[in-house]
């Protein structure tokens, strides 16, 4: 994958560009909005990688300035401005995601892969495959080797992210603001809790685990076959 | 501040209003002066001149009937009078007859102006009089004339009596406007003075007033009023300052000892491991006060109803039940939820999310489990009432006042995981929402409210 991350930070962006380039992917770096703008326009980048603050263009008008010349890549804003007028002008702006500093390096690799391979809207199926499981988006049913798996309407999105998203690892606070739409840190183990009864239905008539528990990173359903991520 | 008083007096705005009173009253009494003068003159003329015209057609009669020896006569009687007239009575040759006015001019009939010169009265000043000359038979002339100084008198009296009203009034309104001025100067630098003692450090220093409630008062009393709230909000700031100085010395001192310890007699890659984890737990627990700090000045600072949208708060109050019914259920607790469908309110659904959820969070943490907590919301749209009631063993009453300050955690939850800034959140976004926070003893339990309204 090549990353183009615009961030005038040298901590952050040598941490964030290490850590890139240890899974493989190929970064370019701009220092400033200017240059970040340039290098993202000649375009060849999966994602985006852009500080909301910036010399000389802030992130928001890059994105903006992006998108008028129609530049489609995924933008991922980094940001200190954890407030949620700043998240809603970000992505107002063109932003797909938004991650708040400090941040773990696992949480940024979930969403920078999450956002490389985001289905364009026209291409979203309304049926799911997993392995042996299906998930019918306009029935809303849930079934495993053609056995009917009864899920409640929160265990249905949980299940829905994790299956868009299969193969990759998802985070806890991803799944808290795509499922709940809760964008703070809730002291208790609500995603645990629902992970692990979604679990116990998916199990209940037999087949094997498909949700693996990734240690401080977060969770992957695993399809059968496919390369562990 | 305090330059010459004189030049100040008149820049002020009372000065500057009482002149242009002055102004505008001298003004128009002139103009009603100049309407009086001139109707006065006129009427006293026609006055005069009817009298004259009078005179004369009745010594015309006089000469007519009796001839020219008796209007001599008549003449000669009439103009003895306190108030006459003056008159001549000349013949075709020009000699004087009769009258104080002087013959020999070459009178042409109509009316003239005569002067005629006075023996004794005035200085001997030649008066002038007004006359109508009418030619009698064969030549004679016989005039009649009225006094003008009489008309100049009465003029000069309306001029005098004018000076005399309007010099005073004017010299009045100068010298009022200017003690108005002085009062309001006063008030000011009275105001100026409070200013600047604060401005110099003095903050408890506050603007006098009279209690007359006049504008200048109700200024001051506006004035105290946001000087009381800056004091309130700075005393804010410093708790703040103090409490996070104070509160995050502690994490950051054991962050430190684990390091230090680590260095010293870190060992195996195992016990490198466990320190490093142990490190790293401090730090994001200090990365979490931080943000929660963050949050609550951000909601602090936020303007009322700046991206406020329509919520539906049973909506909200749902899904946050939803989302924690099997974590309550897990814990051993039971979470109930009494829902008034449709309510909806102005407001900020992701902070009035995370309100509830830190209130249901606070129920789950701080109470034992079989704790039974129920969310509630009642009431209308207008003014709705979202609550968390738990009976559980409620808190210590010394507590219940202090719970909404900024690190303040009651005696039964120092051990448990927490930054106790939970419920300040709450607090500041239901300020935000303008809606009231409360904390009420169930015995057993503690039930914990915010009552929301708006118009």
């Amino acid at each position: 994958m090549k990353v183009l991350l615009i961030e005038d930070d040298h901590e952050t962006s040598a941490y964030v560009a290490r850590g890139l380039r240890e899974h493989g992917h190929v970064v370019d770096l701009a220092e400033s909005g200017r240059d970040g703008l340039f290098l993202a326009t000649g375009g060849g980048h999966d994602v985006l990688i852009v500080d909301r603050m910036l010399p000389g263009l802030d992130g928001i008008a890059l994105v903006q300035a992006l998108r008028e010349t129609g530049v489609k890549t995924p933008v991922l804003f980094l940001t200190a401005l954890g407030g949620v007028g700043d998240r809603v002008r970000g992505l107002e702006a063109g932003g797909d995601d938004y991650l708040v500093k400090p941040f773990a390096f696992a949480e940024l690799m979930a969403r920078v892969n999450a956002l490389a391979r985001r289905p364009p809207l026209a291409e979203r199926q309304t049926v799911l495959r997993a392995g042996d499981l299906e998930m019918d988006l306009l029935k809303r049913t849930v079934t495993r080797a053609g056995v009917e798996v009864d899920l409640l309407p929160r265990e249905f999105q949980l299940l829905e992210f994790l299956m868009r998203n299969a193969d990759r690892i998802v985070t806890r606070t991803m799944l808290l603001e795509a499922v709940w739409d809760f964008h703070f840190d809730p002291k208790t183990n609500i995603v645990e809790t629902h992970m692990s009864r979604l679990r116990a239905k998916l199990a209940r008539n037999g087949g094997g685990e498909l949700i693996y528990t990734v240690r401080g990173a977060g969770y992957v359903l695993r399809t059968p076959g496919a390369e562990s991520a | 501040m305090s330059g010459p008083v004189f030049p100040r007096l008149l820049r002020t705005t009372s000065f500057r209003l009482a002149a242009l009173y002055v102004a505008v009253f001298a003004g128009s009494a002139l103009v009603l002066g100049v309407a009086i003068f001139l109707q006065a003159r006129a009427a006293l003329q026609e006055q005069m001149d009817a009298r004259i015209e009078s005179e004369a057609a009745f010594l015309q009669g006089e000469f007519r009937k009796e001839g020219r020896e008796h209007l001599v006569a008549v003449v000669q009687a009439r103009g003895k009078g306190a108030n006459a007239l003056d008159y001549l009575v000349e013949d075709a040759e020009g000699r004087h007859l009769a009258g104080e006015i002087p013959a020999g001019r070459g009178l042409g009939p109509g009316w003239t102006r005569i002067d005629v010169p006075q023996a004794t009265e005035d200085g001997g000043r030649p008066e002038t009089v007004r006359a109508l000359v009418v030619d009698l038979d064969n030549g004679a002339v016989l005039a009649v004339g009225g006094d003008l100084q009489q008309i100049d008198d009465l003029e000069e009296a309306i001029v005098k009596a004018f000076v005399w009203t309007i010099g005073p009034a004017a010299a009045l309104g100068i010298i009022g406007g200017a003690g108005l001025s002085r009062v309001f100067l006063a008030r000011v630098d009275a105001i100026s003075r409070t200013v600047e003692a604060i401005i110099s450090g003095d903050l408890a220093r506050r603007v006098p007033t009279r209690g007359t409630g006049d504008d200048l008062d109700r200024l001051a009393a506006m004035l105290n009023h946001m000087l009381d709230r800056i004091a309130v909000l700075m005393g804010s700031l410093r708790q703040v300052s103090t409490d996070v100085a104070h509160d995050l010395r502690t994490p950051l001192t054991r962050l430190y000892q684990r390091l230090e310890e680590a260095r010293a007699e870190g060992r195996s890659a195992a016990e490198y491991e466990a320190a490093i984890d142990a490190a790293r737990a401090e730090a994001e627990g200090l990365l979490d006060t931080f943000s929660a700090l963050l949050r609550i000045a951000q909601v602090e600072g936020a303007s009322p109803h700046a991206g406020f949208r329509e919520v539906d708060l049973s909506a909200v109050a749902e899904a946050v039940c939803d989302a924690y019914r099997p974590d309550a259920e897990e814990a051993g607790h039971v979470l109930t939820a009494a829902i008034a469908p449709g309510v909806r309110i102005r407001g900020d659904q992701e902070l009035l999310t995370q309100a509830l959820a830190n209130l249901v969070e606070n129920a789950l943490r701080h109470t034992p489990p079989g704790t039974r907590i129920q969310v509630r919301l009642e009431g209308s749209s207008g003014h709705p009432v979202l609550s968390v009631e738990d009976d559980g063993p409620g808190v210590a009453p010394g507590d219940l006042p202090r719970l909404t300050e900024r690190f303040y955690r009651g005696e039964r939850s120092r051990t448990s995981p927490g930054n106790g800034l939970g419920l300040s959140l709450v607090n500041a976004i239901a300020e935000l929402h303008g809606a009231e926070l409360s904390l009420n003893e169930m015995k057993p339990g503690l039930r914990v409210s915010l009552s929301i309204r708006q118009d």
